[in-house]
């Protein structure tokens, strides 16, 4: 809206505060290219893991670990029966694309939505309480945060032997926490200054009660962003630990393609097979990186450029 | 830093151009030095040369160019040949004792192989009993010399495998590793002490020595002039080496090594090539690919501890729903042959040649209705059982055992699919299988290192696919697989086989010294094995080598492959062909 | 500051301590049998045993922790189970070519990141911003290996300008006529492709992080004064906002230094390049336990001293610090 709109526009009617903050947010987001091709590019894949339930279902040979085309037994190239070809043993690659990315969603999401679960409250609790709790709780963060996570979780998969799916989510989740963990505490430090929290702590609510209603919902915006970091992580890193050979087997997942391909010898050969599994990783983690500088802007203002 | 786009521009693309002719000049061009020198392409270089730790393969390929045993099997017989020895051993069957007696020979750095280094070897291996060696000599009672030339074996026991396992052990040198065994004695673990020595100069009694090892990138093996067999006739052929050396390159993956044997940087890739290039290589004229037997059992496992594996007939039944020609045609690509009996085709004194009903082609339809029949029989029940409606097959449901208990879901374990993609598929299709009839099978692939723990030590398994791909031609080994006593954690028998029947057959065969007597024993526990069916034999893939023969000519093929000591001593170089 | 720095000097021993008992505990409590992929059919579950016992692991777990405790005071890591060689001596043959390969990628990534960063800052909004900027962007999320295994199979494959892996040729080193240089050569020529790949991934985030810094200290009062006081732009960029916007990126290298150093692992696994994070790689897959702690323990040691450098240096680049 131009200046001379925005001055002789009549005032909007009241609404509730949050949703008129929220329809803000979303205009800014909107707005910023960023968040505009991310967004895309998320539902593209969305719709891929949604589709994924379809091919075993329209025959059995689809299935991405399990199918056996009884007339393709090796690697072929793109053809009308399989329309990303087949992997080495005959199986369809674009219904093993389409289960990775359930896999990738699956992964990414929990394991973000973990570690900012046990960052935000490692945080709150860290600030909130201060003093010896916070001292050890951020020298962990501290040691945790600056381990290589991909080493770290490569020397526990190797230990543990086999790894289960979701052994992986978790032990990502678990080296993932501490970047959260201390932006929440810096915002808990500063929220605990404000009237707000001395008026409830004057009224008698609980420290708990006072963490978890009064600063978490005030919190629970940054860690939203953060998440969006942390799902682009968990990703990598799976796929990364497939790819070295550490996945579960038992899956198919876009890292684990990328070994099929490389370890059977395949690379050189076959590059409907080496192309797809790895541009669809770069592609999803690009997705939520842009989505996350989208937020970054709606939640610093300072970052919106002022002169669009 | 501080220069506009156009300077920028300026420096970089000379720069560029500068280093893409650079990359032109392809390091190492045409030598002079390497002459007559093999190279050989290997995926991992050895873990060690030190011959009492590291008996992998791909140490076991170098070292078996340095360290020479007294026995060597020949190619066209596998009858063990005079190697070190002079002539087959004598045995004394009242003494128990084996007399060999020595060829004249040396080691590289000149010094005579005498009946002591002989007796050095077996008595190091008794003392410090290494464990790669220990099982083979546990018979041994007493070694002498009983002169420079002539050794002496007493045996406490009679075993059946120790003319073919222990007298085809290497002969080490004393010289050499004399002071070390009394330094490793003086430490508090003697044995690991052996085992981590560093080697650094490997007296070689083969013919090659060692001239350089640059870890991770190449080995140089320089010819051994000492050889003892430089220009003798041994079973018939006429050894060298012709060639000057041997260069093993390490090439990290597969791709750069079949690269590298197409570009002419090595003669020959010493390891299976998969079927992902052999398409490639087929068309290349340069490429000669060769296909070899390997004495490998590949196998499907079942614990007889547990139900319903440990019932015979349910065993009989999973062995007629699997089609082995489907797994040889599809999952093999043609590359390899069925196996119906533990011991492989070219073992051929110790094969059991006989096809059970369930290795004959059958089709689908034929295969279900007799896994029915067995299952039926055995009092199996299905609330609805498998039924074909023209064409297609319902898949059985309910499936029940005698005793009216609905069958639990049964993990089929497997490697990992990047580890053996066949042994993997393998599990997939038997999953399908079994399923088909209404075994509810599911196939588990699991991390190696796991997979071995879980079934060797823990026995915590329904079924398992797993292979060997390299068994020793003797069958001693099949007494270990199924010896009632073995069946503890880490002990070889994995699948809990019980049998008096086989235990006294296996125990009569290990000490039949005659091999007359020994061969229709090993039949028979083969003929026991087959009907009890505790492993299911699967396939025996065939070994595919890729090679050159532009530069060297003469390679032996046998079970096993191309790479082994005859080729290597009987490889010459051709005239007058320079490098590519 | 002299304070600080032994401070956290002492926070690093206690850390890497931490470290080594996790890691002595994780690794007896892990199943997976170490010796089950030394053993060989010939071998009996005696030879096995006796195997294990040689190798100190049947042990109580206590007399393991002290004995572990007491050798990695005095450097001795143990023997490695797969080469039979004294751990220190394998890394020692590894680290150097990690060093060479690491360092190169680090420090060609920053240098051109911060001079393109500065660039695109400079020219905010117009083409080049946005080409950099969407070239970091996109760059910055590849995946690592998809990114290496298409390097090897454009340039070393079908266009045959490079090889496919490794570190050094045989050709070369074997030949005794080849000098120094023809070998240095052959190193360099190996490490183009990994090093693309390091390079490609990491100035991405150096240009980002170099950019907006830039433009946060565009906006601050000292350069409008020196504007007003009639310096050139070429000078206020270089001579004034540069050197303040240097910092983040300071920062950054040391915060991304855990990123980078799994990225070099991975580079050094798929280009079969002789370094540390491959032999952990590899050291990991076989149950190698000796190598594949002390291989951990380094580079744990290595990310805590560059935070450390990373912080002293950058209370040293910035007056404002003072500790």
């Amino acid at each position: 809206m131009s200046v001379k709109d925005q001055i002789t526009a009549p005032a909007p009617p009241r609404r509730h505060p949050w949703r008129e903050r929220l329809l803000e947010n979303w205009r800014v987001f909107h707005r910023n290219p960023l968040g505009r091709v991310g967004l895309i590019l998320l539902a593209i894949f969305a719709i891929m893991a949604a589709l994924s339930v379809a091919p075993p279902l329209i025959d059995p040979m689809y299935h991405p670990m399990t199918g056996v085309d009884p007339e393709v037994m090796h690697s072929s190239p793109p053809s009308w029966r399989h329309w990303l070809g087949t992997d080495f043993m005959g199986r369809d690659i674009l219904s093993q694309l389409l289960a990775g990315t359930r896999v990738a969603f699956m992964v990414g999401v929990s394991a973000a939505f973990m570690s900012i679960v046990l960052g935000v409250s490692v945080g709150m609790v860290s600030g909130y309480l201060g003093g010896w709790t916070d001292i050890i709780l951020m020298r962990l963060s501290e040691i945790i945060m600056v381990m290589p996570t991909l080493l770290v979780v490569l020397m526990l998969a190797a230990l543990f032997g086999k790894l289960g799916i979701w052994t992986i989510v978790l032990m990502i989740a678990f080296f993932r926490w501490p970047g959260v963990a201390r932006v929440i505490r810096a915002q808990t430090l500063s929220l605990k200054g404000r009237p707000f929290i001395d008026a409830a702590r004057v009224a008698g609510a609980s420290h708990a009660r006072i963490v978890f209603r009064h600063i978490m919902p005030n919190v629970l915006p940054l860690a939203f962003l953060y998440m969006t970091f942390r799902v682009t992580a968990a990703i990598i890193i799976e796929a990364a630990l497939a790819f070295l050979g550490f996945g579960d087997p038992g899956t198919v997942s876009w890292g684990m393609m990328l070994q099929w391909v490389w370890k059977t010898g395949h690379m050189f050969q076959a590059p409907w097979w080496l192309l797809p599994p790895g541009l669809c990783i770069s592609l999803l983690t690009l997705s939520f990186y842009m989505l996350g500088r989208a937020m970054d802007e709606v939640l610093d203002p300072r970052l919106r450029d002022q002169s669009h | 830093m501080t220069r506009s786009p156009v300077w920028r521009l300026a420096i970089i693309l000379p720069l560029l151009t500068i280093l893409l002719a650079l990359t032109q000049i392809r390091p190492g061009a045409a030598a002079d030095w390497d002459q007559g020198v093999l190279r050989v392409g290997v995926l991992e270089e050895p873990k060690s040369l030190n011959p009492w730790l590291a008996g992998d393969s791909w140490s076991s390929h170098v070292q078996a160019l340095l360290y020479q045993p007294l026995y060597l099997r020949e190619p066209a017989e596998l009858k063990p040949a005079p190697w070190l020895a002079a002539e087959p051993p004598v045995f004394d069957p009242q003494a128990l004792t084996y007399t060999v007696r020595l060829r004249p020979a040396h080691w590289s750095d000149g010094s005579p192989l005498t009946a002591a280094d002989v007796v050095f070897t077996a008595e190091l291996i008794q003392a410090l009993k290494v464990p790669r060696f220990a099982s083979l000599f546990a018979a041994l009672k007493r070694v002498e010399a009983l002169d420079q030339h002539t050794v002496r074996y007493k045996l406490s026991r009679p075993d059946a495998s120790f003319a073919a396992r222990a007298l085809g052990a290497p002969v080490l040198a004393r010289k050499q590793w004399q002071p070390v065994l009394e330094q490793c004695r003086m430490t508090q673990r003697p044995l690991a002490s052996l085992l981590q020595y560093k080697l650094e100069a490997p007296l070689s009694n083969g013919p090659f020595v060692l001239a350089e090892w640059r870890k991770g990138v190449y080995i140089y093996l320089k010819r051994n002039p000492h050889f003892f067999g430089q220009g003798l006739t041994i079973a018939g052929r006429r050894l060298g080496p012709e060639i000057s050396g041997v260069v093993f390159k390490v090439y990290g993956t597969s791709d750069a090594a079949v690269l590298a044997l197409r570009k002419g940087t090595i003669d020959y890739y010493w390891n299976n090539i998969q079927p992902g290039y052999l398409r490639d290589l087929t068309r290349d004229p340069a490429v000669r690919l060769v296909h070899s037997q390997k004495s490998a059992l590949y196998f499907l496992g079942f614990n007889l501890r547990r139900h319903p594996t440990g019932q015979a007939a349910f065993r009989r039944a999973v062995a007629m729903l699997i089609d082995k020609q489907f797994v040889i045609k599809r999952v093999l690509q043609g590359s390899g042959e069925v196996m119906s009996s533990l011991l492989p085709a070219g073992n051929r004194l110790y094969h059991l040649d006989q096809t059970p009903d369930y290795d004959q082609p059958l089709t689908r339809r034929q295969r279900i209705e007799k896994a029915v029949a067995i299952l039926s029989a055995a009092g199996y029940a299905w609330d609805q059982p498998p039924a074909w409606e023209g064409d297609r097959l319902r898949p059985g449901r309910g499936l029940k055992d005698p005793e009216g208990k609905p069958l639990r879901e049964l993990g089929i374990l497997t490697p990992p699919a990047d580890y053996d993609p066949q042994r993997a598929m393998v599990g997939v299709m038997a999953q399908e299988w079994l399923g088909q009839v209404g075994i509810p099978a599911f196939a588990r692939p699991m991390a190696f290192g796991a997979m071995l723990e879980q079934v060797k030590s823990r026995h915590d398994f329904d079924m398992f696919v797993l292979g060997y791909g390299n068994l020793p031609l003797d069958p001693g080994w099949l007494g270990a697989f199924f010896l009632g006593a073995n069946d503890k954690p880490r002990g070889w028998n994995m699948s809990g086989y019980h049998s008096p029947e086989f235990d006294s057959l296996a125990n009569q065969a290990g000490r039949a010294m005659d091999p007359d007597e020994r061969r229709p024993l090993v039949l028979e526990m083969q003929r026991v094995l087959m009907k009890d069916a505790p492993f299911l034999p699967l396939y025996n893939p065939t070994l595919t080598e890729g090679l050159r023969e532009d530069r060297f000519s003469g390679w032996v093929e046998m079970v096993g492959g191309v790479g082994n000591l005859w080729s290597f001593c009987e490889l010459t170089p051709r005239a007058g062909r320079a490098r590519p | 500051m002299t304070r600080y720095v032994i401070n956290r000097l002492v926070q690093i021993v206690i850390i890497l301590f931490m470290i080594l008992t996790i890691l002595f505990v994780l690794f007896r409590l892990a199943p997976g049998d170490p010796v089950a992929r030394m053993v060989d059919p010939n071998m009996t579950p005696e030879d096995a045993a006796r195997l294990i016992a040689q190798l100190g692991l049947d042990l109580p777990i206590w007399r393991q922790y002290l004995a572990y405790l007491g050798n990695c005071l005095t450097g001795n890591f143990g023997h490695s189970f797969h080469y039979g060689l004294p751990v220190l001596e394998i890394i020692g043959q590894r680290l150097p070519n990690t060093i060479l390969l690491f360092s190169t990628g680090v420090l060609l990534s920053a240098i051109a990141g911060i001079a393109w960063g500065k660039l695109a800052a400079w020219n905010k909004g117009k083409a080049t911003d946005l080409w950099l900027t969407v070239a970091s962007l996109i760059t910055h999320t590849l995946f690592l290996p998809w990114l290496a295994l298409l390097l090897i199979w454009v340039f070393g494959y079908k266009l045959d300008w490079f090889p496919i892996n490794g570190m050094i040729s045989d050709e070369v080193w074997l030949d005794p006529d080849s000098g120094v240089l023809m070998k240095a050569w052959d190193v360099a020529y190996h490490m183009i492709l990994p090093l693309g790949t390091l390079f490609i991934m990491h100035f991405g985030s150096y240009l980002l992080v170099m950019r907006s810094s830039m433009l946060e200290t565009l906006k601050e009062d000292y350069i409008v004064t020196a504007r007003a006081k009639g310096l050139t732009e070429k000078a206020i960029r270089n001579h004034h906002a540069a050197p303040n916007a240097w910092l983040p990126v300071v920062t950054s290298v040391g915060l991304s230094l855990a990123f980078s150093i799994n990225g070099g692992a991975l580079t050094e696994t798929v280009f079969s390049w002789p370094g540390i994070g491959r032999e952990l790689v590899f050291a990991v897959s076989q149950n190698d336990y000796p190598l594949a702690q002390a291989s951990f323990l380094l580079v744990a040691s290595v990310v805590l001293f560059s935070n450390l450098v990373v912080d002293v240096l950058y209370a040293y680049l910035d007056p404002r610090i003072r500790y």
